[in-house]
């Protein structure tokens, strides 16, 4: 029996003027625990002004080799179904080794997770556009203003906790010959 | 600032900077051993500022005596701390620590809201920088009590088994030291029956929507002299390398 908790998809804004990248997953039993969980997983370092969590099967993924093979996404109408909810597109231009899967692009309103992507590709197909996201304003939980001092302020402080901070102390000690003694934030 | 109000706040200093340490130590313990990995890493950042609290707490101790903070948490025997026994329990169970954690949390929240408005401004100061991050350790202890209290029946019962061991344990963090009545009158330091009131009115409806079961509040330890006999193993574990070369420089 599988006995993990489910995976959540966590994006991370990094300031107010940001877009919000998907950072990685986090284990979770409800969406509470899946903020607090994204928060000390990927907040230990600066920095961030505001996290979505939202279940893994909320998304909806599209990949450029599956539009390829179904090029009628690009020119699907949008059928008669009445477009009332909102989805947050992402989008994922290169194969570069990143830490971040997609980013945002934006939001559309939409009848459908189809529909809604189906606007993703049209408002978004470059040529080197490899991935679609598309996720359901109702299937997020978001922090909120009231969160920031406590959950994202004080990881400003912790810079021994980021690891170009030690880097920097190493090659400085190697350029002076001599090993590191210092520990930065001790 | 006289005599005896100086060692009055030396002591109380003295005693927010070991809770703080000993506490951080206790919960570093689960790193690598936490039920599942974000839990982890959460415990161990909670553990990462408690200890950075403990820092804060014996640096306002140096700058009145000059002590190495390194010195007090390393070179000082189990009868020279200040501890409560509350955070010198071992680790227990996850309820245990969730539960020890939630308490504490509730403690120091209720001590830093009001420090922040001391007359002794080094220890505002300290207060209003630690708060937040003190906000947060309380959401994610109170999180996880709800949920375990409120969860199956083996989670119900570790919860309750660690609250009827816990509560004998916290009247001590509000018992009156020597010199408080001095601290008071400075304005330097709250006054400790009025926090417990405060404190009991936070945590009381907690655990009452829990469905856990408060024991009378009796023969719990009053003193910050008297320790549990598990301060010894665990200072044993926690100062081994630092007396190992006491020279060394880190």
């Amino acid at each position: 029996m599988d006995t993990q908790w489910p995976r959540w998809e966590v994006f991370k804004q990094d300031r107010p003027d940001k877009p919000y990248e998907a950072v990685g997953t986090v284990h979770a039993p409800d969406a509470e625990v899946a903020l607090l969980n994204a928060r000390d997983v990927f907040v230990r370092r600066p920095e961030c002004h505001s996290l979505w969590v939202t279940p893994e099967a909320a998304v909806v993924r599209l990949t450029a080799e599956e539009l390829a093979a179904q090029p009628a996404w690009l020119d699907e109408s949008p059928g008669n179904a009445a477009a009332d909810e909102i989805y947050h597109l992402f989008c994922r231009n290169n194969f570069r080794r990143s830490m971040v899967a997609v980013t945002y692009v934006g939001q559309v309103v939409a009848a459908s997770p189809a529909d809604a992507m189906r606007q993703a590709v049209q408002r978004q197909h470059a040529d080197d556009t490899v991935l679609w996201w598309v996720v359901a304003d109702s299937a997020l939980t978001r922090s909120n203003d009231d969160d920031i001092a406590s959950m994202f302020e004080p990881a400003l402080e912790k810079t021994y906790r980021d690891q170009s901070t030690y880097r920097g102390r190493i090659f400085e000690g190697r350029r002076r010959g001599g090993t590191v003694k210092e520990v930065p934030g001790s | 600032m006289n005599d005896a109000l100086h060692t009055a706040l030396t002591n109380r200093l003295l005693a927010s900077a070991d809770d703080e340490l000993i506490l951080a130590h206790r919960n570093a313990e689960w790193t690598g051993h936490a039920p599942i990995l974000e839990e982890d890493i959460a415990l161990a950042n909670i553990a990462q500022d408690e200890l950075g609290h403990g820092t804060i707490w014996y640096g306002l101790v140096e700058a009145l005596t000059g002590d190495d903070p390194d010195r007090l948490a390393f070179f000082r025997d189990a009868s020279q701390f200040c501890s409560a026994q509350l955070v010198e329990q071992p680790r227990g169970d996850w309820a245990f620590t969730m539960l020890r954690q939630y308490l504490f949390d509730a403690y120091e929240l209720t001590l830093l809201a009001r420090l922040a408005g001391s007359a002794y401004q080094p220890a505002a100061d300290a207060a209003v920088r630690m708060r937040n991050e003190e906000i947060y350790h309380y959401r994610h202890s109170s999180v996880w009590v709800r949920r375990l209290a409120l969860g199956t029946e083996e989670s119900h019962r570790r919860m309750q088994r660690a609250l009827n061991e816990l509560w004998p344990l916290t009247g001590q963090l509000f018992s009156a030291q020597p010199g408080d009545e001095i601290l008071m009158a400075a304005g330097y330091w709250p006054d400790f029956d009025e926090m417990k009131q405060s404190w009991m009115s936070v945590v009381m409806p907690f655990l009452e929507q829990g469905e856990l079961v408060v024991s009378d509040l009796v023969d719990g330890p009053v003193d910050r002299s008297e320790h549990s006999g598990h301060l010894n193993g665990l200072l044993a574990d926690m100062q081994m390398v630092a007396r190992a070369d006491r020279e060394a420089v880190w």
